[in-house]
């Protein structure tokens, strides 16, 4: 038998007056950037602002001054990101957001090539991709989006009441959001854009952060049938949690194995959403050990009552 | 062990309809560019059914057009408007039908919307063309030359003073009076213009080249920018059509905008531009004509439409008059010989040929010159569907590349591929036998996941394949599940056969639990997302159910022979 993880018998939830205090930070970060979001002061997408994008290439080496200085007269907002993997050399990304109406979309795109083409004479930009998206677009994304995240978080919410008893549903419950307000925070923390595919990995990785917590709450469960005496509670909950972490380790270490190549080697379009993904595995499995147990242990030690 | 045997049939069932779902899919993903190529020249029907029945690949992957178009149902009469966005699709579905793409997809979305998908096409100018425009045809008299002179010389005086006035020379600067002064100049002008009658039409005989005859830009900046250019020779007639150098045109324009010489223009005529810029004397030049608003005839009429070389070399669309026209086409034709009667799409001039005879029958819209032979082949395409109930307007476009899909494909495989290959290390350096056990039943879920994608006909988008390396990273935890609990029972020092039995038993809650709440958010993504996130939701929901059998049916068959081991490799 190969083992990276002997048997444990960490302290976990002794260590949680400590985890508490981390994981408030960084809900109130994730709960900030939320705020940020909903007032649409966050970095948005182009699929969430509308604007424009285009992605292409340019036959001789151009550097990405010249191009942010070139584009800088006319749109003081463009975004420009070089792409060091395309399989054409001199690759870019030209991003500009927020058009007023639908047909300045359009014009902006044409306004960018006309750019493009005078200020680099001679050097050919050809065009991979080029993405408009009007501001009525953007609204309605937006909202899909909404309805997208409020469905799923309330059909994973309605499944955990009926899988659990009240307490370790609401435990459940906390330890999904602080997930995905811990990603979202650190992800805003780090400048990053939110589209589209953000929200998707973080609609995954709340999937995913639940399995955490449900495999962790099965075993404490069980364990409970065997310590039944009131001061054996805090044991048998630290002890599933131990038992249950090379389960725990070795799931994330195949997700995250796949993430990161994901993230490594999936592109430009994929980076975000992969990087999304690692942080809501690392915090994923640190909330079914650190988060979700515990709020059932204080619980407990406060209100004592038969956990089932 | 009959329920043993069950489970083989069936598995043995699933791995064969899945090779006849997937197999197609694999002979296209396995071809290469040129046998592709091969296939596209000898027999393009069996390439495209081959296409059809394999996974299909979303535009970010095979490149393509994607176009949401909004139907402004407000621009038009009320009573019409209900079911205009349904009618406006069927006539874009007839055009793109006539472009003569693979797979199209046109969809309404809300009250409004209409999303058009065309696969692997990606002249998006063209398929913007096509879709956006109104393509109402009509055919105009042109207003007559002396009158349209008379108009030139007001226009003039007022753009004179307009000029004036914007350079600050006059210093009235106020523009809320600049109204005023204007209209009364114009008054003046009408006497100037009277007077100055015989002279406007001497002008012409020589073509009208002002520039040359040194008529001033400063008093007259309107007409000074017009080239007279349509002449009938042989009636020695002239016709209100001028060359506009194109550099020019957005002047024109901003003055024909200026409340001071709308007021000018009579209720019945109006400018418009030629649809396409010509090159002439090496100069590009857009023409301006001065029509009568009156409509003469509209393209409904029109059909057996077909395309044909003109004499010249030009592109020429021929037409047959519909019955019920006959009689109007040819009353109009046989009034107007030898004057030029425009066509005119959305609102631009296609060409004004001169009517040489009373057409009865058929007849020719003659192309600009610069017109391309896409450009005729548009005109077919949408004389033949014919006009949107409403304008539309386009609210989102995407285009993608087709190289930069095939560079996307190659990140998803390579990315899957070595994703793939250390989870499976990983997982057959941990658990040893077993471990291999789950490698093969990993492998199993991957090759079923994809046979269901092509038995389904669903769309492989990018986020698609980040959905199927994800169910690789997934998948495999029931495996881990049932193993750390399967080493657990045997710690606890039972036989190998009440360790498995209890490893599964224990573990399956677990995993059911853990399959269910993928599924949920899955489910949500599928109804709420987009085209791509579409892709992601439909691969991560399949791969997550199928590892449920996988784990339970595939790899538990091999574990039940295992139960008789003295000890497990695990």
């Amino acid at each position: 038998m190969f083992r990276i993880i002997p048997d444990t018998n960490i302290n976990f939830i002794g260590a949680r007056r400590v985890a508490f205090g981390f994981s408030l930070l960084l809900v109130a970060l994730g709960i900030f950037a939320f705020v940020m979001i909903a007032t649409g002061r966050a970095d948005l997408g182009i699929d969430f602002a509308g604007g424009v994008m285009l992605q292409g290439h340019f036959d001789q080496p151009v550097s990405i001054d010249n191009l942010r200085s070139g584009l800088a007269g006319t749109f003081p907002d463009a975004h420009v990101t070089e792409l060091a993997d395309f399989e054409s050399p001199n690759a870019f990304i030209i991003k500009t957001k927020r058009p007023e109406t639908d047909a300045e979309g359009k014009e902006r795109a044409a306004t960018i090539k006309n750019i493009l083409a005078e200020s680099f004479a001679g050097n050919q930009f050809t065009l991979d991709s080029e993405h408009i998206i009007g501001p009525a677009v953007g609204e309605s994304l937006r909202k899909d989006a909404i309805w997208a995240v409020f469905i799923s978080l309330v059909g994973i919410i309605i499944y955990i009441w009926i899988r659990f008893d009240f307490r370790s549903g609401v435990a459940a419950t906390v330890a999904t959001f602080h997930d995905v307000l811990a990603v979202l925070g650190i992800l805003f923390l780090m400048g990053r854009e939110f589209n589209l595919l953000i929200i998707t990995a973080l609609l995954t990785l709340a999937g995913y952060s639940l399995t955490d917590t449900v495999v962790v709450f099965d075993r404490i469960r069980e364990n409970l049938k065997k310590f039944r005496s009131r001061g054996e509670f805090v044991f048998a909950v630290n002890r599933s949690v131990n038992e249950v972490l090379a389960r725990t380790i070795n799931t994330s270490m195949t997700v995250l194995i796949v993430v990161v190549t994901l993230f490594l080697f999936g592109g430009e379009v994929l980076r975000d959403f992969s990087l999304a993904l690692i942080l809501g595995v690392i915090v994923g499995s640190y909330s079914s050990v650190f988060v979700a147990s515990p709020i059932v242990v204080e619980w407990e030690a406060r209100r004592p009552s038969r956990f089932k | 062990m009959s329920g043993q045997r069950w489970r083989l049939v069936i598995t043995l069932a699933l791995i064969v309809v899945g090779l006849l779902a997937f197999w197609d899919t694999f002979k296209l993903w396995t071809m290469s560019d040129d046998e592709r190529q091969a296939m596209q020249e000898e027999d393009p029907g069996a390439l495209l059914a081959l296409q059809q029945s394999a996974i299909r690949l979303g535009l970010d992957l095979q490149g393509g057009v994607h176009v949401v178009l909004r139907v402004k149902t407000e621009e038009i009469d009320p009573g019409t408007a209900a079911g205009a966005v349904e009618r406006a699709m069927q006539v874009i579905r007839t055009r793109i039908d006539g472009l003569g793409v693979a797979e199209p997809n046109i969809q309404k979305q809300g009250d409004e919307r209409i999303i058009i998908d065309l696969p692997g096409y990606t002249d998006a100018g063209r398929a913007e063309e096509l879709v956006g425009q109104m393509a109402v045809l009509e055919f105009k008299l042109l207003e007559n030359y002396d009158n349209a002179q008379l108009l030139l010389q007001k226009i003039d005086s007022v753009i004179h003073e307009y000029e004036l006035a914007e350079s600050g020379v006059t210093d009235t600067a106020d523009i809320t009076e600049a109204s005023e002064p204007v209209a009364d100049t114009t008054e003046e002008v009408d006497v100037l213009a009277d007077l100055m009658g015989t002279d406007s039409t001497r002008d012409t005989t020589d073509f009208g080249f002002d520039e040359e005859l040194g008529v001033s830009e400063d008093t007259h900046p309107f007409s000074s920018r017009l080239d007279q250019w349509l002449t009938n020779t042989q009636a020695r007639t002239s016709w209100p059509c001028w060359a506009v150098n194109t550099r020019d045109r957005q002047k024109i324009d901003t003055w024909l905008d200026l409340p001071g010489v709308k007021r000018l223009i009579p209720v019945d005529v109006q400018f418009a531009w030629s649809t396409r810029v010509e090159i002439r004397n090496n100069r590009e030049v857009w023409d301006l004509y001065l029509l009568k608003r009156k409509v003469q005839f509209v393209g409904k009429y029109l059909e057996n439409i077909s395309l044909r070389r003109g004499q010249y070399g030009g592109n020429e669309v021929d037409f047959r008059i519909a019955s019920e026209g006959i009689g109007r086409f040819a009353q109009l034709t046989g009034a107007n010989i030898n004057k030029p009667l425009a066509v005119v799409l959305d609102n631009t001039v296609e060409s004004a040929p001169f009517i040489n005879s009373k057409i009865r029958g058929n007849g020719t819209i003659t192309m600009g010159g610069s017109a391309t032979l896409d450009d005729a082949v548009n005109m077919k395409i949408v004389l033949e569907a014919g006009a949107l109930p409403a304008p539309v307007e386009i609210i989102e476009k995407n285009v993608v590349g087709a190289s930069l899909g095939a560079d996307s494909i190659r990140k998803g495989f390579y990315s899957s591929l070595i994703g793939l290959v250390i989870v499976l290390l990983f997982i057959g350096v941990y658990y040893r036998v077993s471990g291999v056990i789950a490698d093969v039943g990993l492998l199993f879920n991957i090759f079923f996941l994809l046979a269901v994608m092509a038995g389904l006909g669903a769309t492989l988008t990018m986020p698609g394949i980040a959905g199927i390396i994800l169910t690789i990273g997934i998948s495999v935890d029931s495996n881990i599940l049932i193993f750390e609990r399967i080493r657990e029972e045997l710690r606890t020092g039972k036989t190998v056969r009440a360790s498995i039995d209890a490893g599964y038993q224990r573990a399956f809650v677990a995993i059911f639990d853990s399959h269910v709440t993928t599924l949920i958010t899955a489910g949500a993504l599928f109804i709420f997302g987009s085209g791509p996130i579409r892709g992601f939701a439909v691969t991560l929901f399949w791969g997550v159910t199928l590892s449920l059998y996988t784990a339970y049916v595939i790899t538990k068959s091999i574990f039940d022979i295992r139960k008789a081991y003295r000890t497990l490799s695990i």
